[in-house]
């Protein structure tokens, strides 16, 4: 049986790019196929019905028809919005962070809803709380989970027996943590403490309304943040090009709360 | 084989094919297309073109004013001394100033940012021509500063950038309404135009 020429999907809007004289490239995550790159026809015309349907971080139910090469969306319905989010610079970096991690990490044609949920719960988490660093660090330990590539936090990587507390190590290309007496050569290791190793665990088990109480000090959170921003871009394979905006932003933040 | 555009081509026309080809939107095939245009083309007329190319190339600079292509500096805009000197109006691209232009509702002076800030394409603050307005906020006494990026997610980022940057907040601040297109529909209007389209309604 023929596929159908038609068909609806719910996504979030990650990128869009300029295609032709008035048509856009519009790059979104759906629950139901993953990661899909499509054209919207006329919509960089002011009258075009799917004007401002289509911006990044817009959460939506897109009616679809398929194409030769590239499908092409017909309608879109907004489920979100995120307009907090875009009327907040601290908001709009973060929620570009996190969707050029989702263009990343997600697959064409390859369903991962849990990402999808992840990225839409991260999405709000910012939204609630544009100044928490929390909805990151959650992002980026669940992305390696839901990828299959979660690090190990319990045992070392190297000789399997459980980590005692004590000053650990860490190493992304080896997936994980390694005991205080494990040292193997010719890999990156970085050291991770022992309130960083609670830290992770914590963020891995716990939904993210329990973390964002939690206050820990500038050092400890910027163990994390390099922590887990190092692991990321180790499996991205490259450098996350919206990072360095958002550590300016970061900077310039702290400069105010702490002036 | 795949970067030779066409083996059996004379080497000047494999040439054209190949340059043409470099255009954004041009394949190989439309490059061939347009080589053998050109080739039809009357002499002087394909010499207007490469002189075009040329002359494009040597003239057009950036005004040390409004950073726009010009070439001259300062440019016509800016050298006019009609144009009213308290009032600037930020823009991201120079097509931007001709749709402006062409409305012939502002007649102050204009910046030209050559982009929007996109932190997912890796265009950052020191990419675009910011730290040429600051500068000129600085030195000169402008009453009011039109923020005109375009109304996406990432030129509203640029307005916010630039309005949380400003050297001196004597300045009164603008920018250009949101709300519904003419010739538009309610019923196909995305929520944030709508609401403030809602939020800006002006008294009939």
């Amino acid at each position: 049986m023929p596929a159908p020429r038609t068909y609806r999907c719910e996504g979030l809007t990650l990128r869009k790019s300029t295609l032709g004289e008035a048509d856009l490239l519009i790059t979104f995550f759906t629950k139901e196929q993953g990661k899909v790159r499509a054209v919207a026809k006329g919509a960089r015309r002011s009258t075009s019905k799917l004007v401002g349907h289509l911006e990044p971080l817009t959460q939506g139910r897109f009616s679809m028809s398929t194409g030769k090469s590239l499908d092409y969306i017909n309608q879109v319905q907004i489920i979100n919005s995120f307009s907090e989010i875009k009327s907040d610079l601290a908001g709009v970096t973060k929620g570009l962070y996190v969707a050029e991690l989702v263009d990343g990490f997600g697959a064409e044609a390859n369903a991962n809803p849990a990402l999808f949920n992840l990225a839409v719960d991260t999405l709000q988490a910012i939204q609630n709380s544009p100044e928490s660093e929390w909805p990151l660090r959650f992002f980026e330990i669940h992305l390696l989970a839901v990828s299959g590539l979660m690090p190990e936090l319990y045992q070392c990587v190297e000789c399997n027996q459980d980590l005692s507390p004590g000053e650990h190590r860490f190493s992304p290309s080896l997936g994980g943590t390694l005991c205080s007496n494990c040292l193997p050569e010719n890999t990156y290791i970085r050291p991770l403490s022992l309130p960083a190793l609670k830290v992770l665990r914590l963020i891995h088990r716990g939904p993210i309304a329990e973390l964002m109480p939690l206050n820990v000090d500038d050092h400890l959170a910027e163990e994390l943040k390099s922590l887990t921003g190092g692991i990321v871009s180790y499996w991205l394979e490259r450098e996350i090009r919206s990072k360095s905006f958002l550590d300016q932003m970061q900077r310039e933040t702290r400069g105010q709360v702490y002036t | 084989m795949t970067n030779d555009p066409l083996p059996s081509a004379a080497p000047s026309l494999a040439r054209l094919i190949q340059e043409l080809n470099k255009l954004p939107g041009i394949g190989p095939k439309s490059a061939q297309r347009l080589a053998y245009y050109i080739i039809r083309l009357p002499k002087e007329e394909a010499f207007a073109l490469a002189d075009a190319v040329n002359a494009v190339k040597h003239n057009i600079i950036f005004c040390n004013g409004c950073q726009n292509l010009s070439d001259a500096t300062p440019c016509s805009i800016c050298a006019d001394p009609r144009r009213n000197q308290d009032s600037l109006c930020v823009v991201e691209d120079p097509l931007d100033v001709l749709a402006l232009e062409r409305t012939r509702c502002f007649r102050g002076l204009y910046h030209v940012l050559h982009g929007a800030i996109s932190p997912i394409n890796g265009i950052g603050p020191d990419q675009l021509k910011l730290k040429e307005l600051f500068a000129r906020l600085s030195e000169n006494d402008f009453s009011e500063m039109v923020i005109a990026t375009n109304p996406t997610l990432e030129g509203e980022a640029t307005a916010m950038y630039i309005r949380r940057h400003l050297p001196n907040n004597t300045i009164k601040v603008t920018h250009l309404a949101r709300g519904l297109p003419v010739g538009g529909s309610l019923e196909y209007t995305d929520d944030m135009t709508l609401s403030r389209a809602f939020q800006g309604r002006q008294e009939l």
